[in-house]
């Protein structure tokens, strides 16, 4: 198993927008990157051309760390030609251009969702040259990468490097927790309960999110693939003990040390 | 050098806005994010793009939507004396060239009348045209180029050759893209990524609340009309990457590709959304553009905001040395410093210099940025500042 490896990558921003299969005026975000998404932003730090197989991408097996959650941002598109001509249609004359839109049509209104203020780490496993290509060309793009919509650039380092031999989940435990200052400052303990959700055949939960192609001309098809979902506990960095030294949060709020300080509704049910 | 290692340039800007609404939702609120835990002013980038293409359109050149080069006839004869594997034809330069005139000339194309290798005007193309023109020969390019002319000139007739070139991508087209589901070939992809404008502090959405006088009343003192404008005022962290070698590869030709790159640069700088323009008069310039060169990889520097500025000292001010501060973190702790910082700003703060250079004149800037794509373009190398310092 020594050609195996796991890229890790760290996708945060301001904002991101993981839409999966949503289509037509309402173009929605999952809470966490789909597999469409992020194959999506490898290919074009390759810079594939769309039409180029992404059969290799696709069987990669896929994982993804909840480091900082977000929430959900919508936003309000409108769409329209600023000379004031008619919206073109998706149609085109002997000339081949675009036709407009009969009856005319002159704004088109979206609702587009997006998570704001989220971080996450994801971790792709599969053969270790084609790992190390792309982990290349993460740090050398060919097109500017972005986290599921072309607005919303990365910021701060997208590798986070390789591991070799290594299975998803061990390397979801290790990696360290990526989040923000401010959210970090928000869990008191020495250790975080993360959510993730890992590839894996034996899984009981399906996601749609596996694309075909990104070939305009035919669309992107999605198929399913069998995922897991589980939490890992990490080290926070800053020990209970300690962090009650920070003027900011005075000693009487910090739990006892060695005392479980997050609440986990779901450790009752086993999860 | 086997192959040129992509060029990004990047615009990143600090502007402030007076009370304003430049942007807002179907409520009527200012666009909002939250960043770093803070409610922050927000303006979709698609707001900002709308206002930049706007103003690129003011000067466009014109009668010449379809930008544009002189030199099709070469830049073809070149393309077909390629291997087949490089997107050619294989042919040597005398069957190139032949087959590239009797291909030009198809297009009734009259030559220059002062430089016969030239068309008479210029005409807008792209890579992707000329490869669907090459590949429109299907491999016959040395069976046509070896035909008597007249054979030539029949078979080229036979071609799709206006087709493959007549649908140019104007310089806006490459650079902000265009989709079309229904004909692929007409698909360009966007050479410029523009991400949304955050403000780099916290921000509170305020009321305005307003009466209209009926003027003409007289029977009572009561207002015509109430109303409240919502409004927020804000330093806003506006950032876009332009990837000059996929403009190139959309246009074709470096002249082409500078002037677009340029023309970007200063529409992207200068334009304003006009939301609410007429009631709040919020049209300023940056106090800061920062133009950054690299040939790795584009850095976004919100991250500079994410714990929101104050403004104990000025908002513009604070926001600007956060700025240096990030450029030089993001330096030293992943080695990404950029090939070249070219920056406008009138802010005193001396971290600026040291980070990003003298502030010069922007159009000054503009010109530096247009003589170093030129060298880029050229196929030489940018070598990073530091080489070509004398050991410092």
């Amino acid at each position: 198993m020594t050609d195996q490896a796991i890229l890790v990558l760290r996708l945060a921003a301001p904002l991101q927008s993981w839409g999966g299969p949503s289509r037509y005026n309402r173009r929605e975000t999952l809470p966490q990157p789909t597999k469409s998404g992020v194959l999506g932003l490898l290919a074009a730090a390759e810079g594939r051309p769309r039409e180029a197989s992404i059969a290799d991408l696709v069987d990669l097996d896929m994982g993804v760390r909840v480091d900082q959650p977000g929430t959900l941002l919508r936003d309000y598109h409108t769409v329209s030609d600023h000379r004031g001509l008619a919206l073109p249609s998706a149609k085109v004359d002997g000339k081949r251009v675009q036709k407009r839109t009969t009856p005319a049509k002159y704004t088109g209104v979206t609702q587009r969702y997006y998570l704001q203020d989220a971080v996450f780490v994801v971790a792709l496993r599969g053969s270790a040259p084609l790992l190390a290509g792309l982990e290349r060309a993460v740090r050398h793009p060919a097109f500017p990468l972005s986290l599921g919509r072309r607005s919303c650039p990365p910021t701060g380092r997208v590798s986070l490097g390789l591991h070799h031999d290594a299975d998803l989940t061990a390397v979801l435990g290790t990696v360290p927790w990526e989040a923000a200052e401010h959210h970090r400052r928000r869990i008191r303990g020495s250790e975080v309960t993360l959510e993730a959700t890992v590839e894996d055949p034996a899984g009981e939960v399906l996601a749609a999110d596996v694309p075909d192609t990104y070939d305009l001309k035919t669309g992107t098809a999605f198929g399913q693939r069998a995922v897991r979902h589980l939490w890992v506990r990490i080290p926070t960095g800053h020990d209970a003990a300690n962090s009650g030294d920070s003027p900011a949060s005075p000693a009487s709020d910090i739990p006892a040390a060695g005392a479980d300080p997050g609440h986990d509704p779901f450790a009752l049910l086993g999860w | 050098m086997p192959h040129q290692p992509n060029l990004f340039v990047e615009i990143h800007i600090l502007q402030s806005l007076p009370p304003s609404n430049i942007n807002r939702d179907d409520s009527g609120t200012p666009k909002q994010a939250l960043y770093g835990g803070a409610r922050r002013a927000r303006v979709s980038s698609q707001a900002w793009k709308r206002a930049t293409r706007i103003e690129f359109a003011k000067d466009q050149p014109a009668g010449d939507q379809a930008t544009r080069t002189k030199r099709i006839a070469a830049l073809l004869t070149e393309r077909l004396a390629r291997p087949a594997t490089d997107g050619g034809a294989g042919l040597d330069t005398a069957q190139s060239e032949r087959l590239a005139t009797a291909l030009v000339g198809e297009l009734g194309i009259a030559k220059s009348t002062k430089k016969d290798e030239q068309s008479a005007y210029l005409l807008f193309f792209g890579k992707r045209q000329l490869d669907t023109l090459v590949a429109s020969l299907d491999g016959r390019g040395a069976q046509l180029a070896a035909l008597p002319d007249a054979d030539l000139k029949n078979e080229v007739k036979k071609l799709p050759v206006v087709e493959a070139l007549a649908t140019g991508h104007p310089a806006e087209v490459a650079l902000f893209g265009r989709m079309v589901a229904d004909l692929p070939k007409l698909n360009v992809d966007a050479a410029v990524q523009v991400a949304h404008a955050l403000s780099t502090h916290a921000v509170r959405t305020e009321f305005d609340y307003y009466t209209a006088v009926d003027d003409e009343n007289v029977e009572d003192s009561g207002a015509g009309m109430i109303g409240t404008v919502e409004f927020n005022s804000s330093t806003l962290y506006r950032y876009a990457v332009l990837g000059v070698h996929q403009l190139r590869d959309n246009l074709s030709s470096p002249e082409a590709t500078r002037d677009a790159a340029k023309r970007f640069l200063d529409a992207f700088t200068r334009s304003m959304p006009t939301g609410h323009q007429n009631s709040f008069a919020h049209r300023t310039l940056p106090h800061l553009v920062l133009v950054t060169l690299r040939a790795d990889q584009p850095v976004n520097l919100v991250s500079a905001f994410e714990k929101p500025v104050t403004g104990t000292s000025g908002l513009a001010s604070e926001s600007a040395v956060r700025l240096a501060e990030e450029l030089r973190a993001v330096g030293t702790s992943w080695g990404t410093v950029p090939l070249r910082t070219l920056a406008t700003y009138a802010l005193g703060e001396k971290e600026l210099e040291a980070a990003f250079g003298p502030s010069r004149l922007f159009p000054e800037l503009l010109d530096e940025v247009d003589d170093l794509l030129e060298t880029w373009l050229a196929g030489k190398p940018l070598l990073p500042i530091a080489a070509e310092d004398d050991g410092r």
